[in-house]
């Protein structure tokens, strides 16, 4: 390993700073969007599908990017993603035709993997007992860069997007040239070899067969996976569910119904980033205090409070989804409003919570098992939208997800956390079957 | 299941850097809040929102 006299707080913030560029790049298409549609005269069709380009790669790359992490390193992951991304960015601030332009765009929208780099990279750094706060501070700052985007981007380049592209994407190389200068791999080589020495196949086969990764990863599509889909459904759901409510407001053609729209749904987004540290906090706390008020679930591991915690926040999500239901049914614009407010925080309990719980369960792998859960859990981005589309009323959409497809999902989180011992050896297949002899990382 | 160690585990010494992890979280928490009261009463008020002006 490098030696570079660091401290971990200098790693938490290199991370959480490209992170945070990251989103930005993420999510910058979306903030041009309309400029974007109107050079080009895209159609609604054409707008929805750039919109949803930025989330295609992400269950795809995110289980490679956590498997590099853990295989070369954090630093280099995070390089490797901002260089791509970054060059990228730059090449689509030149694009002539739409073409070229959504093709360069979708490569950027990559950037989002870095996510799990970045998961990855602070559990290698910081202690079991801070691990809330730590992974809370890294996500939860650097989710911030996509509400930054969409409240900055435009104010500072108007429908420049071509600009904002080539300088997101210099910054991008220059933050990939600090990471490579001052990025240390793990608090000691020991660790940055244990999980190197996991990287392989088979255990990203072990890991993604295990109950508890799968229960975890039902966890995060309940909360990451909803908030990034009803990042997508709710402006249209305010335009549509409520127009006569927002029209009483003072908000009369379709530019201004939108601005309403955005606002209500920009809340839960903020909410859901900014709150997530202190749900990592809370994780802490719990921890601290000893709280386990759930039966079924494990008292006895190391961690147990932490499981709790989480689970106190998958139900308090799971609650808040039949209360929105609960107020469009009303038409109470306002209190719908509020609920989504609470909504957020409780989207930010569920984050925050699952990746206080993932660095410390799957200690030797972390960052096969962050790239497994906060990759595959990006589909319910795409399905919840879909089912919110498809009910037949405009408002019943988050009560069904809530009882059809959460109170399952919270059954089963409950019942792989039951086991005393380490719950993550339990799943379809045995630790030897997936593994083979015993190996010094693969021992208990 | 689930009969094993219950109670305070107090006794953890946190790092000074952790006070300081604390305190920015309570910000970013303050902002938040703020953006949200700001955005919301905009709204609310016929004015305008997040992220465009009415």
């Amino acid at each position: 390993m490098r030696n570079i006299k660091t401290h971990k707080v200098e790693q938490l913030i290199i991370a959480a700073v490209a992170f945070f560029w990251c989103f930005l790049m993420w999510f910058a298409t979306a903030a041009f969007s309309p400029s974007i549609a109107q050079k080009f005269n895209l159609t609604i069709a054409q707008m929805g599908i750039l919109a949803s380009s930025a989330l295609w790669s992400a269950p795809i790359l995110r289980p490679v990017a956590g498997y590099l992490a853990d295989k070369i390193g954090a630093p280099y992951a995070f390089a490797i993603i901002l260089v791509t991304t970054g060059l990228m960015s730059i090449a689509s601030s030149y694009a002539t035709d739409y073409k070229t332009l959504f093709i360069e765009r979708a490569i950027v929208a990559a950037a989002g993997i870095s996510f799990v780099v970045g998961i990855q990279h602070v559990a290698q750094w910081f202690e079991e007992e801070e691990m809330g706060a730590a992974e809370g501070l890294y996500a939860g700052t650097g989710n911030v860069g996509a509400g930054t985007g969409a409240l900055l981007l435009p104010r500072i380049y108007g429908t420049d997007y071509s600009t904002a592209f080539l300088h997101l994407g210099i910054v991008a190389l220059i933050i990939a040239a600090w990471m490579l200068l001052r990025g240390v791999p793990a608090k000691s080589a020991e660790r940055a070899e244990m999980a190197k020495k996991t990287a392989t196949i088979r255990d990203t086969a072990f890991v993604w067969t295990r109950f508890a990764a799968i229960a975890l990863m039902f966890a995060y599509a309940m909360c990451f996976g909803l908030e990034i889909g009803m990042n997508a459904w709710l402006p249209g759901y305010y335009a549509r569910g409520f127009a006569d409510a927002i029209k009483d407001l003072g908000f009369e053609t379709i530019k201004d119904v939108q601005i309403a729209a955005g606002t209500f749904a920009a809340v839960q987004s903020f909410n859901a980033s900014l709150f997530r540290p202190f749900s990592g906090y809370m994780s802490d706390l719990w921890q601290r205090k000893g709280w386990m008020p759930f039966p079924i679930i494990s008292k006895a591991l190391p961690y147990s409070p932490r499981v709790h915690w989480l689970m106190f926040a998958l139900l308090s999500i799971t609650t808040t989804m039949i209360l929105l239901t609960i107020a469009g049914l009303s038409n109470n614009v306002v209190l719908s409003v509020l609920i989504l407010a609470v909504f957020g925080v409780t989207v930010a309990f569920g984050t925050g919570g699952t990746f206080a719980i993932v660095p410390l369960m799957f200690k030797e792998r972390p960052g096969t098992a962050t790239g497994f859960i906060g990759g595959i859990s990006c589909t319910g981005g795409v399905i919840y939208p879909l089912i919110f589309g498809f009910s037949s009323n405009i408002h019943m959409g988050y009560a069904y997800v809530a009882i059809f497809m959460f109170i399952p999902m919270m059954i089963f989180y409950a019942w792989a956390m039951h086991w005393d011992i380490h719950p993550e050896d339990h799943g379809i297949g045995t630790k030897e079957f997936w593994l083979g002899e015993y190996t010094e990382a693969s021992k208990d | 299941m689930g009969g094993g160690s219950i109670g305070k585990r107090g006794d953890i010494q946190y790092e000074p850097w952790y006070k300081w992890g604390v305190l920015f979280l309570y910000i970013e928490m303050l902002i938040a809040i703020g953006v949200s009261i700001y955005s919301l009463y905009m709204a609310f008020t016929g004015r305008g929102g997040f992220p465009g002006k009415h």
